[in-house]
């Protein structure tokens, strides 16, 4: 039995921040059912639909649809229809919890929100997640995973000041949005256990990254200043930096924290470093080390050298390609990813859930569903739709299994 | 005041560690009774920057707001702290109390369990690791070390997830007796990465250092320079290229066949940028923000630091509060980023001294 068991999460999310929520009870034993219907479906599958594409199957062959939305339902339902809005209404009486991060006028607008969900199921938990939040000036306000970033003012706190603010991208934001997600729903979820109470639950994705940039807010709430933007140079370590390997586009971060490690890197090093004396020395003469450093890294494989180093004491790591991940000894060794058959893309990886139970991995049991794949299943079974029904829905467009471009229904 | 949603639930830190911290913030925030079991020279975060004119550590006083602080007078003591928590958090490197634990055990470690399992750790090898900072900076290199402890606090709000889900799994009788949690940081800096990789699995297509800020495939992309201040520009569709290029007076961009994809534009990145820059500098970042989220475009104003504690948006929704340390010090630091309206989660609060709370336990 898993943890989650028995508890029912109707998941209006879509991209990466809800659905990666979404994920992680589901991946724990929840029943998470995700909503989306064939013209507004998931915008992961595609934000730019075209009548080929939909031919093509190009709704399934969307990887960053399929890696966040494994062991999960899926069921279509037109909300812009009276009996796909009633259907999801149903459905919320059966469930713990409602998960959406639509932009803020979406759902009042289809005349849904937490008091409609409230009234069908009294104890029912909404969690709400729009970038800046749902309350304050800002509260309607468009954001991507990258804005999120920007908007929290982290890209001051990287690079230094020959370049702009730096971003560290890939949708920042959004992962960040999707944990904090999970978290909240998990800490209403207890609360409605314990209590029989449910909720509104609001996330603001942009203030979820405040915690990454903590050294920054506590070191101008401590000084009263902007911190200094210094690139790869700190001033508790030296060497700190990324130094060049063997090869094309190589590199190994290596940070020496204390003297011992000092001494451990100066040993494999040898004479190079060896008129360089106590922090203060080498924080002094940081560029002749890094170029001391790095003569002796370009002779080495990165690898090789991050393994020599980190057996020696010395925090040191090559800089590794996404692609390499799938290789990685490590993750390999820990059983990271699962792979299973996913309709019309064939064989995938899948990464688990980033922790293991007395040992154990939490199972992907299902991968991510193809759109409507569990109409038939969750409608018959949980509202007790019979064929006759689920055969008029279909026809009548409420329900079905392939996109539509908008307004062809 | 409401009860806390986590009201009841008892968490020992052992570990001491910014993700152990982390983690048993977030529970103390909700209600839960966190206790801090220290050393006598305290938690390592004691020790840690930035520090306050008195010395005092502020990283510490943002993690403990509303924990309580225990140094054990004898390891008895400490074994019978740690037997009856519902929950313990434990660092890279098992403590012996860990055994001693009859409810959840969660071990937040750098790697875990495995080849790199004995690695010496730091924030900036989980980026490392996780693919992130090899595309950082400019295609020369070296690439640029992202700052301060971000990896840490992923493994702090991760942990946070797989330790209340245990913890709510044995209250809705799904699970019971001792039960292990390792919380891997290099795994959970992976929720970053793992589209990209499965991506390159599938496409083949490994994505190359660009420069600063620039992310293939979308473009615009990034933090520009405007008359005062950063705006920061994500331009991904059609529709908001069209309202960007009207934004900046640049109409005759709008319609050009090629610039109507993100790809399209990134091959034109030398034609079209120094176009909408110069635009920029013309313009208050502040004024560009607000008409350009009028016009549905996701525009953001990217705030300095110091700026950051003035922001209408956060001023309005209370996201800074203040931590008060035992000597007195008042610091301001952010709040909790997920708000339950039934039962709101603390905001601020007070920091123990070290050991304030032994004799109410032993």
């Amino acid at each position: 039995m898993a943890a989650l068991d028995g508890i029912r999460i109707i998941d209006l999310s879509m991209g990466w921040a809800g659905p990666l929520a979404t994920r992680h009870l589901a991946d724990m034993g929840a029943d998470v059912i995700k909503i989306e219907s064939c013209e507004r479906f998931d915008w992961w599958r595609s934000w730019e639909a075209t009548p080929q594409w939909i031919e093509d199957d190009g709704a399934e062959k969307s990887t960053a649809f399929n890696t966040v939305n494994r062991n999960k339902r899926n069921v279509t339902l037109d909300l812009e229809d009276p009996e796909g809005r009633e259907l999801l209404l149903r459905l919320v009486e059966t469930a713990n919890a409602v998960v959406e991060n639509y932009s803020g006028d979406v759902l009042p607008r289809l005349g849904l929100g937490y008091e409609t969900f409230r009234h069908r199921r009294e104890d029912i938990i909404l969690l709400s997640m729009p970038a800046f939040g749902s309350t304050g000036p800002w509260a309607k306000f468009r954001a991507y995973g990258s804005t999120v970033e920007q908007a929290s003012g982290l890209p001051h706190l990287n690079g230094d000041d020959r370049y702009p603010p730096t971003m560290l991208h890939v949708a920042y934001g959004d992962a960040v949005g999707g944990l904090n997600g999970a978290a909240a729903l998990l800490t209403a979820l207890r609360h409605q256990a314990r209590t029989g109470e449910g909720q509104f639950v609001d996330l603001s994705q942009v203030e979820a990254m405040f915690p990454l940039e903590i050294h920054g807010i506590l070191h101008t709430a401590a000084s009263g200043a902007n911190p200094p933007r210094t690139g790869n140079v700190v001033q508790h370590c030296a060497p700190h930096g990324v130094y060049p390997c063997l090869g094309e586009d190589q590199w190994l971060l290596v940070q020496v924290g204390n003297e011992d490690q000092w001494q451990a890197l100066q040993q494999r090093v040898g004479h190079e470093l060896a008129g360089f004396g106590d922090l203060a020395d080498r924080l002094q003469r940081c560029e002749a080390l890094d170029e001391a450093v790095s003569n002796w890294t370009s002779r080495q494989r990165a690898e090789d050298a991050m393994r020599e180093l980190q057996q020696a004491g010395v925090p040191a790591a090559a800089t590794v390609q996404g692609s390499q991940l799938l290789d990685d000894p490590h993750l390999r060794a820990r059983g990271f990813w699962q792979w299973r058959d996913r309709a019309v893309v064939g064989r995938q990886p899948n990464p688990s859930a980033p922790w293991r139970i007395d040992g154990h991995r939490a199972a992907i049991h299902h991968p991510a569903p193809t759109l409507g794949e569990h109409n038939t299943e969750v409608l018959s079974e949980i509202l007790g739709l019979d064929a006759e029904e689920l055969e008029r829905l279909t026809q009548s467009g409420v329900i079905g299994n392939r996109p539509r471009m908008p307004g062809t229904r | 005041m409401a009860e806390g949603a986590l009201e009841g639930i008892r968490v020992v830190d052992i570990g001491g560690t910014i993700a152990t911290g982390y983690c048993g913030k977030l529970f103390a925030d909700y209600g839960a009774e966190v206790i801090n079991l220290e050393p006598a020279d305290g938690f390592a975060t004691r020790h840690l920057g930035p520090f306050l004119a008195d010395s005092s550590s502020a990283l510490h006083a943002y993690l403990n707001t509303g924990k309580k602080s225990v140094v054990p007078v004898s390891t008895s003591d400490a074994e019978h702290l740690v037997a009856g928590a519902a929950l313990v958090l434990d660092g890279d490197v098992p403590h012996p109390l860990a055994e001693h634990c009859s409810g959840v055990l969660c071990s937040i470690r750098w790697y875990g369990e495995g080849p790199y399992g004995t690695f010496s750790g730091t924030d900036a090898q989980m980026f490392a690791f996780n693919g992130m900072l090899r595309s950082i900076g400019v295609p020369e290199g070296p690439p640029i070390i992202p700052t301060g402890y971000q990896a840490q606090v992923v493994g702090g709000v991760t942990a946070y997830i797989a330790s209340l889900t245990e913890v709510l799994g044995r209250e809705l009788g799904n699970a019971s007796g001792p039960t292990v949690i390792e919380t891997s940081i290099f795994e959970a800096m992976l929720c970053f990465t793992d589209v990209g990789v499965v991506s390159s699995f599938n496409s083949g297509i490994v994505v190359p250092r660009l420069g600063i800020n620039r992310y293939p495939p979308t473009y615009p992309l990034g933090v520009f320079p405007c008359r005062d201040g950063w705006l920061g520009v994500t331009v991904l569709t059609p529709t908001q290229w069209h309202a960007f290029c009207a934004l900046l007076g640049l109409d005759d961009l709008a319609h050009i066949d090629l610039f109507q994809t993100s790809v399209g534009r990134l091959q034109a990145v030398d034609m079209i940028e120094p176009m909408f820059c110069e635009k920029l500098l013309e313009h208050a970042a502040e004024d560009l923000f607000y008409r350009g989220q009028a016009a549905r475009i996701p525009l953001a104003r990217v705030p300095t630091m110091e700026e950051l504690f003035g922001v209408d948006q956060f001023l309005a929704r209370h996201a800074f509060a203040e931590a008060r340390l035992p000597g007195g010090s008042v610091l301001t630091v952010p709040t909790t980023p997920f708000r339950l309206f039934a039962t709101p989660p603390h905001f601020g609060g007070d920091v123990a001294s070290l050991g304030e709370h032994t004799a109410e336990f032993l």
